[in-house]
């Protein structure tokens, strides 16, 4: 049987999340946190001995290779062992470590998928800011460790476009405001081509949001562990946080009733095994809101979201732009935020607004210019719809004939992932 | 992970999701692959929350590989006495599929109530969802646990003394001799297909072969490996016994299936292909892993190598040249 009659294998690497499942379906099977735990001791100890003691030395970085874990497993492992260190193989949306990368894959294809590499296409995706040398490094790994037969590296903001294939009708001009975990990208995309000289990015993402919260509760006095602050802080932004319309009304909510909107968050210490609580308030809508108001985070970066997505749109082409405010497409976790979507839109709008305005008194109301109609499109499958997106474009037929297959890539070597046609539209 | 495991992490993830939050109202379709092309495809509708219908298709038999109605050897029997009254086989099975199997997860063995406090699934639901996530196992290995079976209790089977096909990967077998009583021998054609993959495996056989012969192993089974078809292939057909990466016997006794160790040998048997190829696979990681490591310190070494002031033409402010200052210049048009 061949490779091209077996549902191809969709990976989304995220900075927080990996995503992965088969394409056709409409879920990821696994979502589990990018993140292995290495055990060095054994390498380190291998490295330090006498050279005169091959074998040992050969077994131990033999077992080395194979000891590790990672997703939710490695977490738990190191939180109760001091052996392995944990390590993130992806930063800010990029690629750090390529030997952890390569065993998450491994793991990730045998252990957790439990498929053949040989037997399936993989559907790969990328931020749009990577470099051709990472993407070469990607191509590599996968069609020299794991033979794959056939490999498609996707631009995440694309797919994202793409996952709206079936909420409606399939549109793939649009401003994708991508907020993962590590990183804020806001990517305009007319009929499928990436505009690449108006990517904007803003340092502020799904991690900030939890660095606030932990920073937050810590500066109150809460009885958090500090070795388990973070995870805390985490957890309390995925399941407590929402966006508020206005910062001072929602203040005097949570004062007038503190019974209802204060959360309480119950966990065990990790050493001692004695439980703590502490109360969640303010920083449940505190926390996004470095999104509006990024000053009352840092003092770095002090542009607006809404500014930033209005500044894309308008660096675009003159003739995309109605289009673009149309079709505002988030994606990635940390747009999962209650109400996120109405009050970015409601800002967005806001700035319009006022540039029509102003544009309309200069011009005395001579000419009278159309409405410019903004919409924030967001999606019950938001947290994963790069991933949705990715699983759509890989069950079609045309598909297999994107892929650059083993044998190009024996023919030509790793320069053929270099480019990335979507990307060629523009220039 | 040395090992691959036996029960299907995808499966049993949906059934402990099932009966974590059986309020949650949506309806599953989901298909998913595993190695040598077995497919599964899990459904579940909420108009009949108990029932999770799960088909499980296998791969296709080689010609020597005998199948009854589209089920190895004995599987209706080993589903029967695994699953018990949970699962129910549909027949004729789903289209495209060797078997539909409906489960119904009300009838899982319960312990008395407190489930839903503790939100957690009790020891015995937890042991037969990993059964039922294991049904590759059940079904592929049942002619394989039959025949071990007779092996642990000695008894000889009729007209099962000659040569048994098993079916493991598309359109490729492996062969069991069971002789006399008192010992089963199993020979792995073993096939791959890329060309560095071939001579990995065929490294790795011989070094397992090696390991076998230290002290610590003399009750693991006796394992052999030659380039040619052994002679107990006398039987087999000719398109069998071709194998690029030679072939493997291992010789299993009674002392290798008493009580427990009959689930892990069969697991281990069924998949030794995939076993050998994940491995493969780990050490061509390895080796790149290897290779970086040593690219990066030979550019090291290039680094240092640079003289100092090709450095400062690449400096992080845009300028590209070196800026002379008053006493570099003076010095230089001295000389």
């Amino acid at each position: 049987m061949d490779a091209a009659s077996r549902p191809a294998v969709v990976i989304d690497n995220g900075t927080g999340y990996t995503k992965m499942g088969y394409a056709g379906n409409v879920e990821p099977c696994f979502i589990i946190p990018t993140v292995v735990a290495l055990n060095e001791s054994f390498s380190n100890q291998s490295r330090s001995s006498a050279k005169g003691n091959w074998l040992a030395q050969h077994n131990a970085s033999v077992m080395a290779d194979l000891d590790f874990l990672i997703g939710e497993e490695a977490l738990m492992r190191s939180r109760f062992s001091t052996t392995y260190n944990l390590s993130y193989p992806i930063r800010n949306g990029q690629v750090e470590n390529w030997d952890a990368m390569e065993r998450f894959w491994q793991q990730c294809i045998f252990n957790y998928l439990r498929c053949d590499p040989e037997d399936h296409y993989f559907l790969l995706t990328e931020s749009p800011l990577t470099a051709p040398e990472n993407r070469e490094y990607t191509g590599e790994i996968m069609f020299e460790t794991f033979n794959v037969p056939g490999l498609y590296i996707a631009v995440q903001p694309v797919l994202a476009l793409a996952a709206g294939y079936t909420t409606s009708k399939c549109e793939m001009t649009g401003v994708v405001v991508d907020v993962g975990d590590g990183a804020t990208h806001v990517v305009p995309v007319a009929d499928g081509y990436v505009i690449g000289s108006s990517i904007k990015s803003i340092p502020i993402a799904g991690k900030d949001v939890t660095q606030f919260i932990q920073q937050l509760v810590k500066e109150r006095g809460e009885h958090v562990p500090p070795e388990d602050s973070l995870e805390v802080a985490r957890k309390v932004k995925e399941m407590y946080c929402y966006t508020c319309s206005d910062i001072v009304k929602e203040f005097n909510k949570h004062d007038r009733l503190p019974g209802k909107y204060t959360k309480q968050w119950t966990g065990v210490k990790p050493k001692t095994g004695a439980s703590y609580t502490c109360d969640i308030g303010y920083e449940r809508f505190l926390g996004p809101e470095i999104f509006f108001h990024p000053e009352i985070y840092g003092s770095d970066f002090i542009t607006p979201l809404p500014v930033v997505i209005d500044k894309c749109i308008q660096s675009s082409p003159i003739d995309t732009r109605r289009a673009l405010y149309k079709n505002i497409v988030l994606s990635g976790g940390s747009t999962m935020f209650k109400d996120f979507h109405r009050r970015l839109q409601r800002d967005l709008k806001k700035i319009v607004d006022a540039r029509i305005m102003s544009s309309a008194a200069r011009l005395d109301g001579d000419v009278k210019s159309q409405p410019i109609q903004v919409n924030v499109v967001s999606h019950p499958i938001q947290r994963f719809a790069v991933w949705f997106g990715g699983s759509i474009l890989a069950s079609t037929p045309e598909f297999y004939r994107a892929c650059h297959t083993k044998a190009e890539y024996d023919e030509y070597g790793a320069s053929i992932c270099r480019t990335n046609p979507v990307f060629k539209g523009m220039y | 992970m040395i090992l691959l495991q036996s029960p299907s992490r995808f499966l049993l993830q949906i059934l402990q999701d099932r009966l974590l939050s059986p309020d949650k109202g949506v309806d599953l379709d989901c298909h998913s692959v595993e190695f040598d092309d077995v497919r599964y495809h899990i459904q579940f509708s909420m108009r009949n929350p108990h029932v999770v219908v799960l088909s499980v298709s296998l791969p296709i038999p080689p010609p020597e590989a005998i199948f009854f109605d589209g089920l190895p050897f004995g599987a209706i029997e080993a589903i029967k006495a695994a699953y018990g009254a949970v699962a129910q086989i549909l027949d004729p099975p789903k289209d495209g599929y060797n078997l539909t199997m409906k489960l119904n997860l009300s009838k899982l063995p319960s312990d008395e109530g407190s489930t839903r406090f503790l939100c957690k699934i009790p020891e015995q639901r937890q042991a037969l969802l990993v059964k039922i996530a294991s049904v590759r196992e059940v079904v592929l290995g049942a002619p394989l646990r039959f025949v071990l079976k007779n092996l642990a209790t000695k008894t000889v089977a009729p007209e099962m003394d000659q040569l048994i096909a098993l079916v493991h990967r598309p359109k490729e077998s492996f062969f069991l001799l069971p002789q006399q009583a008192e010992k089963v021998t199993v020979i792995y054609p073993m096939r791959f297909q890329d060309s560095t993959d071939i001579v990995l495996a065929t490294s790795f056989l011989q070094e397992l072969i090696e390991s076998r012969r230290t002290a610590g192993l003399n009750n693991a089974p006796s394992c052999m490996w030659s380039p040619s078809p052994p002679l107990e292939l006398k039987g087999a057909p000719a398109q069998a016994l071709t194998a690029n990466a030679g072939f493997v016997t291992f010789v299993i006794f009674p002392r290798h299936v008493e009580g427990k160790k009959l689930d892990r040998t069969v697991w281990s048997l069924l998949t030794f292909h995939a076993y050998v190829s994940y491995h493969v696979k780990c050490s061509e990681g390895f080796m790149h892993t290897r290779m970086r490591r040593r690219v990066e310190s030979l550019i090291q070494a290039l680094d240092r190598a640079k003289p100092e002031s090709e450095k400062s033409k690449k400096s992080v402010s845009g300028k590209s040249f070196k800026r002379l200052s008053l006493n570099e210049a003076h010095s230089n048009s001295n000389s």
